[in-house]
C-alpha cells in the first residue's frame, strides 16, 4: 500500500488504528468462509466522522474499501481482494441508545448482537435476529448481510427489525434513511440497504426495534427414525397453523456429531430430529405444543420430548448452535451450503443430498432451518486432498442445481459476497442483473466501496461502469443461465 | 401541449402493441388524477406489452401512470399531464399457489379479494386489511405500501412480499427475490418498489410468503374518558403479556364514520344529524386478539373493566372493515376532507393525536382519527363544517400548524384533500430518509422521469 496514504489513514484514525504489517494483515485475510485474500491496510475507525475521512480519502485516490466487523460471515463479504483497506467498524461498539418507551435501540455498528438482548433483557426485551453466531457477529454485519437465525421464522430477518440507519456513502457524505418510527415517508431505502452487503455504503449508527420478551417459551425435540419422516412433519406443522418460533433440523449424522461434542440430549440413533421452539401467551404455547406434539407423532415420529427446565432447554438449543463446530472436530475442512427451496421440497432435496454424497463419496451432514426452507448442507472434505476439493465443489454445485430447479435461493442467509456471485447468473438474467447495478451506481458509482462482489460484473455492464475485471461466471449444471 | 402531437402517433402503435380493443382514448367524463385527465388508457395483457408501452413512453417523452383498480390514483401531487394511464388489471391470474409452501405468486393486475378468496380455501391468508379490496389490486397495494389495523402485529406489504417482477422504462423485464421465504441473494428489489407510488417501475407479478388464517378471533372495545388516559393503557399493554393481532385508537370523532352510510349525501349539503353537538368526550381502544376460549378468557380477565364491549364473528369483521374504510367513508360524505397519514415513533402517537385536536378547530375542521398505535401510523381526518367551505390556503395553513406540532422525526402525508389545495403545499411533506438519495435512486431506474412526473416525493 502507498506510504502516503497509509500516512493520511493514520492521521486520520491515529497511529495505532491503522494496521499495515503483513503479520497483522494475515489476521484479515478471511472471514469464516473459504475465500482467502490479504488486505493492503486494515484501519478502525471510531466515529462516523473518521469513517468519512476515511471514505473520502479512498475515493479521491480510487482505492477500494471493504467495510468489515467482526469477520463472521460466510461468504467472503468483508475480504478485501487485491490492495484493497479494511475498514473496520469493530471498535465503534457502543449501545448509544436503549428506548423502551419506544421499543427502539440505537446502536453503533460494532456492537455484537447478542450483548444488544443482554443489555435490554432487564426491560423485558430483546432483540430478535438471532445468528449463530450472534456471540460475535455485530450488528453492522448484520445489516449489511440482511442475516437471519433459528428464530426468524416466526420474527423475520435483520430487514424486520431496521426502522434507522445512519450511512457513510463512497464519497464521504452522511446520510440518514428513516428513524425510530416504523416506517417513513418515501421511498423505502433503510430496507433496501439492508442486505447490500457493503456495497452501497459504510453503516454507522443503526436504529433496531426491540421485541418484548415471550410470557413462555417451551422447546420440543421431535425424534425420528427417518430423515423422510422429519422433513414431512416440517410441511405438516406449517400446515396445521402454527407458526413456531423456530423449527431446526439435524439429521442423523449430525447429531452424533453434535453428541460427541457437547452432550446436548440428542439420541445418537435418531436418523434425524426436529428441535421446535414455541413462544408467546402461556396458554397460546401450551395449547400449541400439544397440536406440534401430535402432528409430529402423525408423522411417525418416534418420541417427541419436551425441555423439562430452561436448564434442559437452553442445552437443546447449545447442540443446534455449536452444530458448525462440532463438524470442525471431525473433518479439517467443511464447505457450507446455504440453499433455500420451497417447503414442501423439504423432503426431496434431502433425497437428493443422500444420491449426490453417496455419488461422490463425500460426507454432508445436514443441519437447517427446515421451517422457511433454509438447508444447511455441510460437505466435509480434506483441504490436502485435491481430488476431494474439487469433488466437494463438484457436490455444492449439484446441491444449488437441484435448489433452483424448485425456484429456490442460492442463498437464505449467508449473503452471496465473493463466493456465490460466480451463481448469481443462474438465478437473475442480465437484465435483472443490470438494474442492480444501475441502482448500486447511484450510491457507489465507481465502485469503490467492496468492489467485485454480490452482483456479477457482466460485460453489457462494463460498459456503464467502466473497466472492472469480469468476474469468473460459472456454469452451473443443470440451470439454465 | 407538446405531446398531444406525440399522442395522435402513438395511439396507433400503442394499439399495434396491445390490441385495439385494449387502447381507449380518454373523453371529457373519463377518470382523471386530480384533475389531469390522461390522453389513452392501454391495458397490457403481459409484461412484455408493458415493456413495449414503456419503451414508446420513454423515446417519446410520454408520462405514464401505471395503474390497477384506481382506488388510490388521488394521492400525491397534481401532475401537469398524464398521457398513458397504464391499467394491470388484465395481468390477474394467479400463476402458482401450493398451501404446503406457504407462498403464492400472482400477477399484479389481479384484485386482492380474489386472491384472498383462493387463500381463503385452504384457511391461509395475506394480512393485508387495506380498504376496498375488491377492487384495490395486489400490484396497487404494493406500489401504495397500502396497510389497514393487521399492520399492529403482522406489518404491510414491504415484509410479506418475497419477490417481484416489474418493468423499467428502457422496457426491461426485471426481477427481484423469488419464490422462498428466506432470500438474500442480489439487492431487495421488494422493498425499494413498496411504497413507491409507481414513481420507479411497473410492477407486473408479486410472490407473497402467505399465513394460516386465525380461526377464532374477539375484539374488546375498551373505553377511556381522555387521551391521556387511553395512551397510559396502550403503555400497560405493552408491558403486559398480551399479544393482541391488531391495537387501534378511535378518536371521539371517529365513530360516526365507522358505519355504513346507507344514504349518499350530497357532500356540500350534507348536514349530519349531530355532528358538532360536541358527544361524550370518549377515546376507544380496540384491541382484537386471536385464539381458543381459553386463551380469550385470559384476555377478558385482564382488561377487565375498561372492555366497554365485545364483538365476535360478523359484527366483528364489519367493526374491522368499517376501520379500514374510515377515511373512504369520510370522503364519500364530505368530498372536501383532507386525510393525512402518519408515520411516527410510538410515543409520539399521543402528542399527533393531540396536535390533531388543537391545529383542526383552529381552521375550523373537525378533527377524527383511528389508527394502529402499536406502529405510529394513523389515518387522520379534518372534516370541513358543512356552513364553511375552507379555502385553499386554510388547508395548508392547517397542515403547516399540524406538521409543526409534530415532534422531529414525525411524517405526515396528505393524501387526500381538494385538488385546488395541493398547490399551495408539499403534500408529501418532510421524511427522515435522505431525499437526495432517493432522487439519486429514481433517476437510475428512470432517468426521463415518465413514471407519475409531478406526483410523488421523487
Amino acid at each position: 500500500m502507498d506510504s502516503s496514504i497509509l500516512r493520511q489513514l493514520k492521521k486520520i484514525a491515529g497511529k495505532e488504528s491503522v494496521l499495515d504489517q503483513p503479520e497483522e494483515l494475515m489476521l484479515y485475510e478471511y472471514d469464516a468462509g473459504v475465500d482467502v485474500h490479504r488486505p493492503g491496510a486494515v484501519v478502525f475507525a471510531q466515529t462516523t466522522q473518521q469513517v468519512s475521512q476515511i471514505m473520502k480519502l479512498a475515493s479521491d485516490r480510487k482505492i477500494p474499501v471493504v467495510p468489515r466487523g467482526a469477520g463472521t460471515g460466510l461468504s467472503g463479504g468483508a475480504i478485501a481482494r487485491r490492495e484493497a483497506i479494511v475498514l473496520s467498524l469493530a471498535k465503534m461498539n457502543k449501545i448509544l441508545e436503549i428506548d423502551v418507551p419506544n421499543q427502539r435501540a440505537v446502536v453503533q455498528p460494532g456492537v455484537v448482537n447478542l450483548e444488544l438482548s443482554n443489555a435490554t433483557a432487564k426491560y423485558g426485551y430483546y432483540y430478535a435476529p438471532d445468528p449463530s453466531s450472534q456471540k460475535a457477529c455485530t450488528i453492522g454485519g448484520n445489516v449489511a448481510e440482511n442475516s437471519g437465525g433459528p428464530h426468524t421464522l416466526a420474527l423475520g430477518v435483520t430487514v424486520n427489525h431496521v426502522t434507522g440507519l445512519e450511512i457513510v456513502l463512497p464519497d464521504g457524505r452522511v446520510v440518514e434513511f428513516g428513524g425510530k418510527a416504523q416506517d417513513a415517508t418515501g421511498l423505502d431505502l433503510t430496507g433496501f440497504f439492508v442486505g447490500s452487503e457493503g456495497t452501497m455504503g459504510v453503516v454507522t449508527r443503526i436504529t433496531v426495534k426491540l421485541t418484548k420478551l415471550p410470557e413462555h417459551v417451551t422447546t420440543l425435540l421431535g425424534i425420528y427414525n427417518t430423515v423422510e419422516d422429519a422433513a414431512n412433519t416440517v410441511v405438516a406443522i406449517t400446515q396445521s397453523g402454527v407458526t413456531p418460533a423456530a423449527l431446526e433440523m439435524l439429521d442423523g449424522w449430525m447429531v452424533r456429531c453434535v453428541e460427541a461434542n457437547v452432550h446436548a440430549g440428542y439420541p445418537e440413533d435418531a436418523a434425524a430430529v426436529l428441535l421446535i421452539e414455541l413462544e408467546g401467551m402461556r396458554e397460546v404455547v401450551e395449547e400449541q405444543a400439544k397440536a406440534v406434539s401430535e402432528v409430529c407423532l402423525q408423522q411417525k415420529a418416534r418420541e417427541v420430548r419436551h425441555a423439562k427446565d430452561e436448564k434442559q432447554r437452553q442445552l437443546l438449543w447449545l447442540g443446534r448452535k455449536t452444530a458448525f463446530g462440532a463438524v470442525g472436530r471431525v473433518s479439517p475442512s467443511y464447505y457450507t451450503q446455504d440453499g433455500v427451496i420451497p417447503r414442501t421440497k423439504v423432503p426431496y432435496t434431502l433425497a437428493e443430498i443422500e444420491r449426490i454424497s453417496k455419488k461422490y463419496g463425500l460426507i454432508i451432514g445436514n443441519v437447517f432451518h427446515a421451517g422457511d426452507g433454509n438447508l444447511h448442507p455441510l460437505i466435509l472434505f480434506n483441504n490436502r486432498d485435491p481430488e476431494q476439493v474439487e469433488k466437494s465443489h463438484a457436490a455444492a454445485k449439484e446441491i444449488m442445481a437441484c435448489c433452483l430447479k424448485f425456484g429456490g435461493s442460492i442463498t437464505g442467509e449467508h449473503g452471496v459476497g465473493m463466493e456465490k456471485m460466480g451463481l448469481m447468473t443462474a438465478m437473475f438474467t442480465e437484465d435483472d442483473l443490470e438494474v442492480m447495478i444501475r441502482l448500486r451506481n447511484a450510491f457507489n458509482p465507481e465502485s469503490i466501496l467492496n468492489p467485485q462482489k454480490m452482483i456479477p460484473e457482466l460485460h453489457f455492464c462494463r460498459e456503464i461502469t467502466g473497466p472492472l475485471p469480469k468476474a469468473k461466471v460459472e456454469p452451473v449444471a443443470g440451470v439454465p443461465v | 401541449m407538446s405531446s398531444v402531437m406525440s399522442m395522435a402517433s402513438a395511439d396507433r402503435e400503442l394499439a399495434s402493441i396491445v390490441g385495439e380493443a385494449h387502447v381507449r382514448r380518454s373523453d371529457a367524463d373519463s377518470f382523471h388524477i386530480n384533475g389531469a385527465v390522461p390522453a389513452v388508457t392501454v391495458y397490457p395483457g403481459s409484461p412484455e406489452e408493458v415493456a413495449a408501452v414503456l419503451k414508446l413512453a420513454n423515446a417519446r417523452d410520454l408520462v405514464v401512470a401505471p395503474a390497477g383498480g384506481l382506488t388510490k390514483q388521488q394521492i400525491g401531487g397534481v401532475p401537469e399531464r398524464v398521457d398513458i394511464l397504464l391499467r394491470t388489471t388484465r395481468m390477474n391470474l394467479i400463476e402458482e399457489y401450493d398451501p404446503g409452501d406457504l407462498t403464492i405468486a400472482v400477477q399484479a393486475g389481479m384484485p386482492f379479494a380474489e386472491m384472498r378468496r383462493a387463500l381463503g380455501e385452504h384457511h391461509q391468508w395475506v394480512p393485508c386489511d387495506a380498504a376496498r379490496l375488491e377492487h384495490a389490486t395486489v400490484g396497487g397495494l404494493l406500489a401504495t405500501g397500502a396497510a389497514g389495523p393487521l399492520k399492529s402485529s403482522f406489518g404491510h406489504m414491504r415484509d410479506f412480499c418475497i419477490g417481484v417482477q416489474f418493468v423499467t422504462t428502457d422496457g426491461k423485464v426485471v426481477k427481484g427475490g423469488g419464490r422462498v421465504v428466506k432470500n438474500v441473494a442480489g439487492y431487495d428489489l421488494m422493498k425499494l418498489l413498496t411504497g413507491s407510488y409507481g414513481s420507479l417501475a411497473v410492477i407486473t407479478r408479486i410472490n407473497y410468503k402467505v399465513f394460516p388464517r386465525p380461526r377464532q378471533t374477539r375484539t374488546f372495545v375498551c373505553s377511556f374518558p381522555s387521551l391521556n388516559a387511553a395512551m397510559q393503557f396502550r403503555t400497560q399493554l405493552f408491558q403486559s403479556p398480551l399479544t393482541p393481532m391488531c391495537v387501534e385508537i378511535i378518536s371521539p370523532h371517529a365513530p360516526e364514520y365507522l358505519n355504513d352510510s346507507t344514504t349518499v349525501h350530497d357532500p356540500d349539503d350534507y348536514a349530519p344529524e349531530q355532528p358538532i353537538s360536541l358527544p361524550a368526550i370518549e377515546w376507544l381502544v380496540a384491541l382484537r386478539a386471536v385464539g381458543s376460549d381459553n386463551v380469550l378468557a385470559r384476555y377478558a380477565r385482564e382488561l377487565g373493566a375498561v372492555v366497554a364491549r365485545t364483538l365476535e364473528g360478523a359484527a366483528e369483521d364489519q367493526f374491522w372493515s368499517w376501520i379500514s374504510h374510515f377515511e373512504q367513508n369520510v370522503l364519500s360524505r364530505h368530498r372536501n376532507a383532507m386525510v393525512i397519514y402518519t408515520h411516527l415513533a410510538i410515543q409520539n402517537v399521543g402528542p399527533a393525536l393531540q396536535a390533531l385536536e388543537r391545529a383542526a378547530p383552529d381552521y375550523n375542521l373537525i378533527p377524527a382519527a383511528v389508527g394502529r398505535v402499536a406502529t405510529g401510523n394513523l389515518v387522520l381526518a379534518f372534516i370541513p363544517l358543512s356552513v364553511d367551505p375552507p379555502s385553499a390556503m386554510q388547508y395548508a395553513n392547517c397542515v403547516s400548524a399540524f406538521r409543526g406540532l409534530l415532534p422531529p422525526g414525525s411524517s405526515a402525508e396528505v393524501a387526500y384533500c381538494p385538488k385546488e389545495a395541493k398547490n399551495h403545499f408539499d403534500v408529501w411533506g418532510t421524511t427522515p430518509t435522505d431525499v437526495k438519495m432517493m432522487r439519486a435512486v429514481k433517476k437510475a431506474i428512470d432517468p426521463k422521469n415518465i413514471l407519475n412526473r409531478g406526483r410523488f416525493i421523487v
